[in-house]
């Protein structure tokens, strides 16, 4: 984000330089400062434990934490993967005709102002306490965003693009694919980045409410069994899963860019 | 302009879809024998909504007072914090990536440490759902007070306006529409985190009366419920889009 002060104040390679390592330094205080306070002034092991404890309960059951680790990762991605075939699938198909759009468009952008969130528990009712009924729930709680981010960026193609399109006697299909399908790019990833989020909150919160395996089920263990450390390291473990899939979708959005050749702003057409 | 027709199909069509979809849920559950705790008709979870109303309605001003006290608290809190972080360049630089880095980050897992630190009441909840609402809002206003147009900045300091002066008459009209839409975000965001603290502390609300019921199979008092918090939901959404539009007209002056 650029500063908008009046004027520069200090030369820019300055202030790029300050602007990675102020928030690591940062980092590294809050650490250091919340090892050597709890060295001095000891709290409740059940509330929170230095870094080296989370670190140490880490090391000492990989194992454990790495079985939890995978059973989350593997459904956050089913439920992300299913989801993106799903709201892509249904962006497409609403946008087909005016008289669809119009019929269901309102009703899923309706569906994504209410908390979906209370939904979970049903998802127990109807498929069980496994792995199915939290896969389902995060599908559902992901394929939203998705949906409505396809149809809006179908939608919103360059009517220009489209016409020239016609004009030299594409077919729909072939219009679908080269003009209306790149454009869509940036709307589709968006939602794409928020259906990442989404999945990740259904597989959590389904791990909090049926209890038996995943790194959810480990927080709500560990919050309960007054010994605080496996709280945290899963929680760190989980920050770094919400990083390394973010990232994911982020490449997956770069190559899609330069597969077509260009960034396509979704405004754009030059 | 569109014609009456046209703005009839608009508004129509997609209610008409709602209302069949409600039809073809009723006759297929009570003509397919559907059992009522796997999915109960549209009618049993209406009279259910009107035989339990008074409990219902208790479990609903639980939910609905802490969702409203945590929006407001996170709408003041964002837009504070935006505001000194927008004032303050060396502070925006030292917290700036780590707060966007935690929007990447699964928030809802931080629910239990809430219940480890304040316990299972009521300031354990809302503080969740405030922490969970805060952060896009504070993102967004404090993009809306940086882009604020740079010549209308300079145009302000060339006649001798003060930082304050400009922030209040400048930078804050700027960021209005950024921080409204994300105020929307957080409203949704407010009812979220209630619902889930509920789920995990059990105590009372609209989340501990959908979670409890689960077990005993009572599901049409889970629709119930989760029909309820649409109500919650979407009432405070419609308040904050009608704020939103009190709030661009009294700053745009039309």
């Amino acid at each position: 984000m650029s500063s908008t002060g009046p004027l520069p104040q200090q030369p820019a390679q300055s202030w790029g330089m300050r602007r990675v390592v102020a928030p690591i330094v940062f980092a590294l205080v809050v650490f250091i400062l919340w090892e050597l306070w709890l060295r001095f002034f000891p709290m409740s092991r059940a509330v929170i434990v230095p870094p080296s404890a989370i670190y140490e309960t880490m090391v000492n059951s990989l194992p454990i934490f790495m079985k939890h680790t995978r059973s989350t990762l593997v459904e956050i991605i089913g439920g992300f993967a299913l989801a993106s075939v799903v709201g892509v699938s249904l962006g497409t198909i609403i946008t087909m005709s005016t008289w669809v759009r119009q019929a269901f468009y309102p009703n899923i952008v309706f569906f994504q102002l209410i908390p979906k969130v209370a939904v979970a528990p049903l998802f127990v009712v109807w498929l069980g306490f496994g792995s199915p009924s939290r896969l389902a729930f995060a599908v559902f709680m992901a394929f939203f965003p998705i949906a409505v981010a396809t149809a809006t960026g179908l939608a919103n193609t360059k009517l220009d693009a489209v016409r020239l399109g016609r004009s030299l006697t594409a077919s729909n299909w072939q219009i679908f694919t080269s003009i209306r399908l790149p454009f869509s790019t940036p709307h589709v990833f968006a939602g794409l980045k928020v259906g990442m989020t989404m999945a990740m909150i259904g597989i959590i919160v389904g791990e909090f409410i049926t209890g038996q395996e995943g790194l959810g089920y480990v927080i709500m263990f560990a919050s309960s069994a007054g010994e605080s450390a496996p709280l945290y390291a899963a929680l760190f473990l989980l920050a770094t899963m919400g990083l390394g899939l973010y990232s994911c979708v982020l490449l997956a959005e770069l190559a899609v860019q330069r597969w077509y050749g260009a960034p396509f702003a979704s405004e754009g057409f030059a | 302009m569109k014609g009456t027709a046209q703005v009839a199909q608009i508004v129509g069509l997609p209610i008409a879809t709602a209302i069949a979809l409600c039809i073809i849920w009723q006759v297929v559950v009570t003509t397919g024998g559907v059992p009522e705790y796997f999915l109960p008709a549209p009618s049993h979870v209406g009279q259910k909504l009107t035989t339990s109303m008074p409990e219902l309605l208790g479990h609903t001003a639980i939910s609905g007072l802490e969702a409203v006290a945590a929006f407001l608290l996170a709408t003041l809190l964002g837009f504070f914090a935006a505001a000194v972080l927008n004032y303050s360049p060396l502070l925006r630089d030292v917290l700036y990536p780590g707060i966007v880095g935690f929007q990447l980050i699964p928030k809802v897992a931080l629910a239990p440490l809430f219940v480890v630190w304040l316990g299972t009441d009521s300031l354990s909840r809302i503080s969740f759902a405030t922490f969970l609402s805060f952060f896009p809002v504070l993102i967004s206003t404090l993009t809306g007070l940086q882009n604020a147009d740079p010549n209308a900045v300079r145009l302000c300091r060339s006649l001798t306006a003060s930082d304050w002066q400009i922030f209040v008459s400048v930078r804050v009209p700027f960021s209005l529409p950024f921080f409204f839409s994300a105020t929307k975000v957080a409203a949704t965001l407010a009812v979220t985190g209630i619902v889930v603290a509920e789920f995990i502390t059990a105590n009372a609300g609209l989340g501990f009366l959908i979670l409890s019921s689960g077990p005993t199979m009572e599901t049409p008092t889970i629709f119930a419920a989760i029909f309820m918090l649409c109500i919650v939901g979407l009432s405070l959404y419609g308040a904050v889009a009608l704020l939103e539009r009190a709030g661009r007209r009294w700053f745009t002056g039309a």
